[in-house]
């Protein structure tokens, strides 16, 4: 059988259907490693382990700054790696410091403590304007920064992944590293959001 | 120009926070580049320049007419793919 599809004007599921196809043809994949990614990606590989990452830099102070110093090592210890996970920098945020994470040219993004990005993240919207407007991109997220703050941009490359550590919220200093993992927002992570204390 | 774009991106993802595909055709795509990756048909670089040349692509239209995408990516994800399977020469799926 010809490999020649001329699916080019079809629909991408179509195209993405036949080329799975034509590749399974091959020998190249099968669909069960396919969906054993799919789902890996749709629910193992997530914002759950930047959470726990946060968490454990709020709790420990051994663990912030080894995270500080060298993420791709801090992040190794809780057994989080994998594809697009190297050269990762942890950016902590402060009173004076709020950092903001961006992929100007496509979507590089730290795929072991984040999952795969979200759409926003992935848009012309989102990706032209958090360099020349960090503080509108913020707006629009719903994040008023005091004007003292000064606003990091980092943009990430095939090179330097970035993870934000945000800020532990206060009225949280009783809570279990659990229970801090459950409040860490993905958002929070990029720098659109602040950590909320649960409300009592 | 875009901020209305992107607004509706967030509440979409406010909505729906877990989701990272759109429509489970991107799920597949994005799982068969990362595996003709692993098993080293191809680096994840390589791809990535061939996305970075579709995204960049996209971007100059939307900046020269002032339009706002609607989450698309994928799409060019699955451009990106076909035509570094075609160059290649691993299948031949674009039309000449």
């Amino acid at each position: 059988m010809s490999d020649h599809h001329n699916t080019d004007h079809s629909g991408p599921a179509a195209r993405v259907k036949a080329l799975e196809a034509i590749l399974a043809e091959k020998g190249l994949i099968d669909s069960a490693s396919i969906d054993a990614i799919v789902d890996a990606y749709e629910t193992r590989v997530g914002p759950r382990n930047g959470a726990r990452v946060v968490a454990k830099a709020w709790i420990a102070p051994a663990y912030r700054r080894r995270l500080l110093a060298d993420a791709t090592k801090a992040v190794a210890e809780l057994d989080f790696a994998g594809p697009e996970g190297g050269h990762l920098v942890a950016v902590e945020n402060t009173d004076r410091v709020h950092n903001l994470v961006v992929c100007t040219l496509c979507s590089c993004y730290p795929w072991p403590v984040l999952g795969l990005p979200p759409v926003w993240y992935k848009s012309f919207a989102y990706r032209s304007r958090a360099v020349s407007d960090p503080r509108g991109v913020l707006a629009d997220f719903g994040l008023k920064l005091k004007p003292e703050v000064e606003v990091r941009v980092w943009d990430s490359s095939a090179e330097i992944r970035y993870l934000v550590i945000p800020q532990r919220p206060k009225g949280t200093e009783k809570m279990s590293e659990d229970e801090l993992v459950a409040i860490v927002t993905r958002d929070s992570m990029v720098g659109v959001a602040k950590v909320e204390a649960p409300r009592r | 120009m875009s901020e209305h774009a992107l607004d509706k991106l967030i509440e979409a993802a406010r909505l729906d926070p877990d989701h990272v595909f759109s429509a489970p055709w991107e799920a597949r795509a994005f799982a068969l580049a990362l595996k003709l990756s692993e098993s080293g048909h191809f680096t994840w670089d390589e791809f990535r320049a061939h996305l970075i040349a579709e995204v960049g692509a996209s971007d100059r239209i939307r900046a020269r007419d002032g339009t706002s995408d609607q989450g698309e990516y994928y799409e060019h994800f699955l451009r990106a793919l076909e035509k570094l399977l075609d160059e290649k020469g691993i299948a031949h799926l674009l039309s000449a």
